[in-house]
Formats: structure tokens, C-alpha cells, sequence
């Protein structure tokens, strides 16, 4: 479980993160929810240690993250993180080379189902396929815990079927996913838990199949309640 | 220490192309400038022999045989020295720098890797020594080519006796290249140290954004100041100190500077530094 314990966050003299709290369990799919600028990157960013917390407590698996934790949790930001002069094949060495838990089987399976030439040069790819292989980057790491952030974001319609249809995978099963967007529908239907944050805060967290079931809502229902409150 | 290597391997990689390049300047640069010195002086000589009715022994008397200063200080030698100098000098920021701006942002990679961050400073760092060394190294190799060069082209009479020791002589050359193996470490170590605090002051301000600017700036004043304290001491004290005593403070301040660098770098890596 990934446990983020009321996180204060400051950028200059902005609160980012104003004592956010919230837990995101293996096996579940969790969605930070807010509009630009609410602390959904920082947050992510946060929990791998790439930007520093004024307070507050981030675990996983109830520890503090450590070198060993990378070979545990991994986050897959909304840039491309492999130099772009290096071909597809080149980055996976890389991967290869410095994390024991690569799977190269399961990149070559990503790569064909992403139809994607190991050969070409990162430079040379389109924003939605340099998505793909960021997200090849990721999910071929057996790790338990994926953080995403935007994977929809900016890249063609069948990019983003071919995005979520992975989610639906068994590449995702068992693993815990946190996953932020600020354009649900696209993954509405993928999500177990959603997030809301607004201003630094969790305005609310829920179960989206509970609150489907029990209050006959989907999660635009309750973003429109939350933020109209 | 495994991923050191692999990270060192990889940070050398990156600059191989452009390494490649400095070398073949410098190459070309030098051996060109062998050649054309050699040559004007060959048509100098030939023209004052002439004009003034000179034998080759009045000459020599009169002016000497073949300086290999003419060579040596040549805009042909000394431009691609000093050009590599200065590619090395910016490539210590942008060693660091170049993994934070662009389309690709490589440094969320080298902080996600499963080791520990302190070793990609290391990694950073003994990439410049080895590109540092590695052209030192080339222009011990050169000299003695530069010297058949030209002394193919010069008559033997107007040859003069030149070897590597007499190049390390030139004042110029001699904190470049040092007579023993203890002024050696000394020089280097000094560039080693003076490297790792800009490493240091560069993750300051990665770590503090532009209150980091000024934070480095105290930071590397400060370094400079402890460092130099010894020597800044024994001119207070009007050479109050053995040399050897000065020498030693020297030693004690060059281990705090670089443990204080190394261990702020970690500190930082581990628990400042903003993507």
C-alpha cells in the first residue's frame, strides 16, 4: 500500500499540498482527479522523492522510499525520461542494465502490441508514440506500484485506446496503479478508486464501483457535486 | 559500484562524439601548426641567409638554431588547448544541466534508478577527470610527433635538442604537467576538489531554485575561503608557518572541502533535489 500522510508541499510562498492524505492499494487502480495546478505531478513527484515535502509522511509498504524501493514502485511521467538520441532498443538495454526486475519478454510483447520499430530513434517519434514507450518503460518493470501521470494527455484517439486497453491487460493486474488525469472520461471506467483533490486538499476519496452501485453515480456526478459545494 | 561503472561507461558515451571532435582538432590543429612554423621559419631563414650573404654556421651564431617555442606558442598549439579547456569547462554544467532542460527530461531516469543518487555525481564527476586526463594524456603523445614533424623539415644543423622534459618546462605547461608524481595529485586533486564544489553548488541551485543561486554562490565562496585559509593565514602572520606546516593545513582544508561537497551532493540528491 502506498500511504501518503497529510503532505504539506510549498512552492515559494504557494501552499501546493495543504496536509493531503490518501492511500492507494495493490491490485486497485486510483485516480488523483483535479483541474492543472491542484498538486496531482507533485504529489506523484513526491512520492518517488524527485521533489522535496515541507511535512508530512509518504510510505510504501509502510516504509520511507529507499534505493531498493525503485525496484518496487515506478512512475511513468508525462514526458519522455530516455535521451532522445537513443533508439527504442537502446533504452530498453539501459533499463535492462540497471534494474534487476526489467522484463525484456514482456517489453518485446508491449512493443508488438503497441506495433512499435525497436529501431527508431526516441526523437523520431510522435507524441503518442512516445508515450507508448514511455509506458513500455514502465510496465515492463515488474514492479508493484505504478504511478502515471496524464498518459492521456495531448496524444491521438487510437493512442489512447491502445493506452487503456493495457489497462484492462493483465500487465496491470495485481499492481497498484495511481494514476492522475484531469479528463476522467477517458478512464472512468478502468478506475476502482478516485481521488478528487482541489487547492492542495482531497476533497473527497471513494470507491467508484460503491458509489456506482449504492448512489447510482459515476464520477463526473460526484466532481460536480464536490466542486459545487 | 557496479552502476558506477555502468553510469561512468554511459556519461562517457555521451560525450565520446564530441570528445572524438576536440581530439581531431587538436590533431589536426598542431600538426598543422608544426608544419606551417616550421615551414616560415625554414623561409625565413632562407631569405635572411640570402639577403645578407649568411653561411648556415654564421647564421646559428647569429640567431640561433630552431626554438621550438615558435611551435609551442603557435595560435595552431595553443587554440585548440584552450578551446578543449573551455568545451570542459561549460561541459561541468552542462554535464548536469542537460538532464533538467529539453524535450527530454533524462534526470527523472538517473534519480528513479535503483542505486544510490550519490553514485551518478560520482559517475559525473570521474567523467570530467578521465576527459580532462584523457586530453592531457593525447598531448603527451603528440609531442613527440610534433617533434619528427618538425624535424623533418628542419636541417639538422638548425635542430635543436627537444624532448617532452624540455616542453614541461615551459612555464606555461608546468602545472599541466607536473615534474613529480606528488605535484601531479596535487595539481589534479586541487581541479578534482574545484570540480566537485561547482558539482555541489550546481545541486544547490537545482535543489533551491533561484534562493539556491545565491546559496551556491555563499557555498562556493565559502569553500574557496577554507581552502585558501592556510595560505591566507601564514600571510596574516607574516610566514609564521614551515612551509610543510602549510602544506598540511592545505591538506586537512582540501579533505573537509571535498567531504563537505560529497556530503552536501548526498544530502541534497537524497532529499532536496527537485525535478
Amino acid at each position: 500500500m502506498i500511504e501518503v500522510k497529510n503532505v504539506m508541499k510549498k512552492y515559494g510562498r504557494k501552499q501546493v499540498l495543504k496536509g493531503l492524505s490518501f492511500t492507494a492499494e495493490k491490485g486497485e487502480i486510483t485516480c488523483l482527479i483535479g483541474i492543472n495546478g491542484v498538486g496531482k505531478t507533485t504529489i506523484m513527484k513526491a512520492i518517488m522523492a524527485l521533489t522535496p515535502i515541507n511535512s508530512g509522511e509518504i510510505l510504501i509498504d509502510g516504509e520511507k522510499i529507499r534505493k531498493e524501493s525503485f525496484e518496487k514502485v515506478t512512475f511513468i511521467p508525462d514526458t519522455i525520461t530516455m535521451l532522445p538520441q537513443m533508439k527504442i532498443c537502446d533504452a530498453f538495454t539501459f533499463m535492462a542494465d540497471f534494474y534487476k526486475n526489467w522484463d525484456p519478454l514482456r517489453a518485446e510483447e508491449l512493443l508488438q502490441f503497441f506495433k512499435l520499430d525497436p529501431t527508431e530513434r526516441i526523437a523520431n517519434l510522435s507524441k503518442g508514440n512516445m508515450a507508448k514507450v514511455n509506458m513500455i518503460l514502465g510496465l515492463a518493470l515488474n514492479v508493484d506500484y505504478l504511478l502515471m501521470d496524464e498518459p492521456f494527455s495531448g496524444i491521438d484517439i487510437f493512442s489512447r485506446e491502445q493506452i487503456a486497453e493495457v489497462f484492462t491487460s493483465h500487465l496491470i493486474e495485481d499492481r497498484g496503479v495511481i494514476i492522475t488525469t484531469h479528463e476522467i472520461s477517458d478512464i472512468e471506467h478502468l478506475i476502482d478508486r478516485a481521488v478528487i483533490i482541489d487547492n492542495g486538499e482531497v476533497l473527497k476519496e471513494f470507491s467508484v464501483e460503491e458509489v456506482r452501485e449504492k448512489e447510482g453515480k459515476s464520477v463526473v456526478d460526484v466532481m460536480r457535486e464536490v466542486y459545487r459545494r | 559500484m557496479k552502476n558506477f561503472f555502468k553510469l561512468l561507461n554511459f556519461e562517457v558515451n555521451r560525450f565520446f562524439k564530441l570528445y572524438l571532435t576536440l581530439i581531431g582538432l587538436i590533431i589536426v590543429s598542431q600538426f598543422i601548426g608544426a608544419i606551417v612554423e616550421s615551414k616560415v621559419y625554414m623561409d625565413r631563414t632562407d631569405q635572411e641567409m640570402y639577403k645578407n650573404q649568411l653561411s648556415m654556421s654564421q647564421y646559428i651564431e647569429r640567431h640561433g638554431v630552431f626554438s621550438f617555442n615558435y611551435v609551442f606558442e603557435s595560435e595552431w598549439f595553443l587554440l585548440p588547448i584552450f578551446f578543449s579547456i573551455a568545451m570542459l569547462m561549460i561541459y561541468v554544467f552542462f554535464i548536469w544541466y542537460r538532464d533538467w532542460f529539453g524535450k527530454n527530461t533524462f534526470i527523472y531516469r538517473l534519480l528513479m534508478l535503483p542505486t544510490e543518487r550519490i553514485t551518478i555525481y560520482f559517475a559525473k564527476l570521474t567523467t570530467i577527470m578521465f576527459l580532462v586526463l584523457g586530453l592531457v594524456t593525447l598531448q603527451i603523445l603528440l609531442i613527440p610527433i610534433e617533434i619528427q614533424i618538425v624535424n623533418s623539415i628542419i636541417p639538422t644543423d638548425f635542430q635543436s635538442n627537444f624532448s617532452f622534459y624540455h616542453f614541461s618546462s615551459f612555464e606555461i605547461w608546468g602545472w599541466m604537467y607536473p615534474n613529480t608524481f606528488t605535484e601531479f595529485i596535487l595539481i589534479y586533486g586541487v581541479g578534482l576538489i574545484f570540480v566537485a564544489v561547482l558539482f555541489t553548488a550546481i545541486l544547490i541551485e537545482r535543489s533551491y531554485g533561484l534562493k539556491g543561486i545565491l546559496f551556491a554562490i555563499v557555498y562556493g565562496m565559502v569553500s574557496f575561503g577554507v581552502f585558501f585559509a592556510p595560505i591566507l593565514l601564514n600571510e596574516l602572520s607574516s610566514g609564521y608557518f614551515y612551509s610543510l606546516e602549510v602544506f598540511l593545513m592545505l591538506l586537512v582544508m582540501s579533505f573537509i572541502v571535498l567531504g563537505s561537497a560529497i556530503w552536501i551532493a548526498n544530502h541534497l540528491l537524497k532529499y532536496k533535489i527537485r525535478v
